[in-house]
């Protein structure tokens, strides 16, 4: 009866999932007045991030605990993404960055590999419609010399498409390296300096930035990097842009990673202190 | 017009009751799960007290070898603690690390060197070490590496003219030469001529309030295991040990499949 009448009262549909992220945000709830409010002045105090990052992990291990094979964890991870992305800039948020697909995973088997890339395909020819509606900016980060044309095709015409789009911004890491991302920002400084863009002595880590592949958003360094399946390392995903990155690591696996837990993450966020290396 | 006034009068009350009762509620559940942290708190403090005293066999061998090089980052309020940092050392040296790099982003503990060097006995600063001397049969003794912000981005944006003054002198400039210069590899060398250290760490124990790397050398950081330890004035012994212990059981696909599944 008493969950009857929370759910009546707070308009929300009645589950657990719900019930749980009412009871933690119970537990988390400051008695403070200035710290409570609508989601609209929560946003306005400056406590959301404007840029996540998330490493989508733990699609083949979610597949294994179900005696599944790998290509349909992939396809429960990918369902994941389509269902929830809108979701992802909800509060303010302007930036959400994927690490769909690492360099080093190009060292999987070439089926597996294959798959994915196919997968990829499929998402971007039916998730475009969806994206330009919302008024989101797509932008693919990465390598790209090992990219099937057919998905680089799509890719360029994604980017294209959606290019004027200034509020809400969805990068998509694939074949991403962090070492490689600070190896190519150096060789374009190094490139403008031989043309005499630039003198050498001018190059410092604000150029750096500025060369970085994330330089195509207004706001290239994650406020809060979420990597799921429990594994607590960032794996060669933005190495450099990361420093005063608040790092949170769920145990839940990726295709599991829904929208309560997305907003859970945020919660989580907005009780930490940041700093930026300074002191308070 | 008049006859509805009472309604909404009445709905007014009842929206009024029904939020009294739901703010009840919500304090009742906080307490609830405010009770519920206090006691996990007090069965993880047991728990490390145990295992500092060796009564949980499974943290009494741990595969010492699997950690060849250990990061602990201090938030810059906790390393002004030398005291701690020091106690922390200790323990390292105790549990069997040989490496530690230590972390905070101002460089305090840089300027403290001398005196931790001197408060950990057996302990030697890294760049006083050859490579030889951080093996895995050598048996006394820690070595410290001590590093600051400094050893991030200035350091990579220095090698990186390193290797730029290396481009704009080869002897074939007409030729674009630039992915040949500009390889991992040729990035690691440079920043050891800066200085810098490029071994990459196995673990990474964070302590202070704030849950991120601070700015650690990015390069050095591709598969590093990031555990966040809370407090370093709380900082208990058999947390160290369960930290570490934990990492020599985590396997690493270094984004590889090593599944024996057969792909579908």
């Amino acid at each position: 009866m008493p969950c009857l009448f929370v759910s009546w009262r707070l308009r929300v549909p009645l589950s657990i999932t719900n019930i749980r992220r009412f009871i933690k945000t119970a537990a988390s709830q400051c008695n403070d007045k200035e710290e409570s409010g609508t989601t609209g002045e929560k946003e306005k105090g400056g406590r959301m991030p404007k840029h996540v990052a998330i490493i989508l992990d733990g699609n083949r291990r979610w597949a294994e605990k179900r005696g599944l094979g790998p290509s349909q964890g992939q396809e429960a991870g990918a369902r994941t993404v389509m269902e929830n992305v809108k979701d992802y800039f909800s509060m303010g948020i302007n930036t959400v960055s994927l690490f769909a697909f690492s360099t080093e995973n190009w060292g999987r088997p070439g089926d597996e590999v294959k798959y994915i890339m196919d997968m990829f395909e499929k998402i971007v020819k039916s998730e475009m419609p969806n994206l330009r509606r919302y008024g989101v900016k797509v932008s693919v980060i990465g390598k790209r010399t090992n990219i099937p044309e057919p998905l680089l095709h799509l890719i360029g015409e994604a980017e294209e498409a959606t290019k004027n789009n200034k509020e809400k911004q969805l990068i998509v890491a694939l074949d991403y390296s962090g070492k490689f991302d600070i190896l190519q920002a150096c060789k374009s400084l190094a490139e403008m300096a031989k043309n005499g863009l630039i003198n050498v002595e001018d190059i410092d880590e604000n150029l750096m930035d500025k060369e970085l592949m994330t330089s195509c958003s207004e706001f290239p360094n994650p406020d809060l990097l979420i990597r799921t399946s429990g594994e607590q390392r960032i794996s060669n995903f933005y190495l450099w842009q990361s420093a005063y990155t608040e790092l949170y690591f769920p145990s839940v696996l990726w295709p599991d990673f829904g929208g309560a837990e997305y907003f859970e993450a945020l919660d989580w966020y907005q009780k930490r202190q940041r700093r930026f290396g300074l002191r308070v | 017009m008049d006859s509805n006034e009472p309604m909404l009068l009445l709905s007014s009350r009842i929206g009024q009751i029904g939020d009294l009762g739901l703010d009840l509620l919500w304090r009742f559940l906080h307490i609830v799960v405010s009770l519920f942290h206090i006691v996990s708190g007090i069965f993880e403090a047991i728990q490390s007290y145990a295992i500092s005293l060796g009564l949980i066999q499974k943290y009494s061998s741990i595969d010492i070898e699997k950690l060849r090089c250990l990061a602990v980052v201090l938030d810059i309020e906790v390393a002004r603690d030398v005291a701690k940092v020091v106690e922390l050392l200790q323990w390292l040296k105790t549990i069997g690390v040989k490496q530690v790099g230590l972390f905070d982003s101002q460089g305090l503990l840089k300027k403290s060197k001398d005196m931790i060097l001197e408060m950990v006995p057996g302990s030697m600063l890294l760049q006083e070490t050859g490579e030889k001397d951080i093996s895995p049969d050598r048996k006394e003794g820690i070595v410290i590496e001590f590093i600051s912000s400094s050893d991030n981005k200035e350091a990579v944006v220095k090698a990186a003219n390193i290797l730029l003054q290396r481009q704009l002198k080869t002897s074939h400039p007409e030729k674009d030469e630039g992915d040949n210069v500009f390889t991992e590899s040729h990035l690691n060398e440079a920043l050891r001529v800066v200085g810098e250290n490029v071994h990459v760490p196995d673990l990474m124990l964070v302590y202070g309030p704030v849950r991120s790397h601070l700015g650690f050398p990015a390069w050095r950081l591709r598969y590093t295991e990031i555990v966040h330890m809370g407090s370093l004035k709380y900082m208990r012994y058999g947390s160290l040990l369960k930290a570490i212990h934990k990492f020599t059981g985590v396997r690493q696909n270094y984004g590889k499949s090593f599944s024996p599944l057969t792909w579908i």
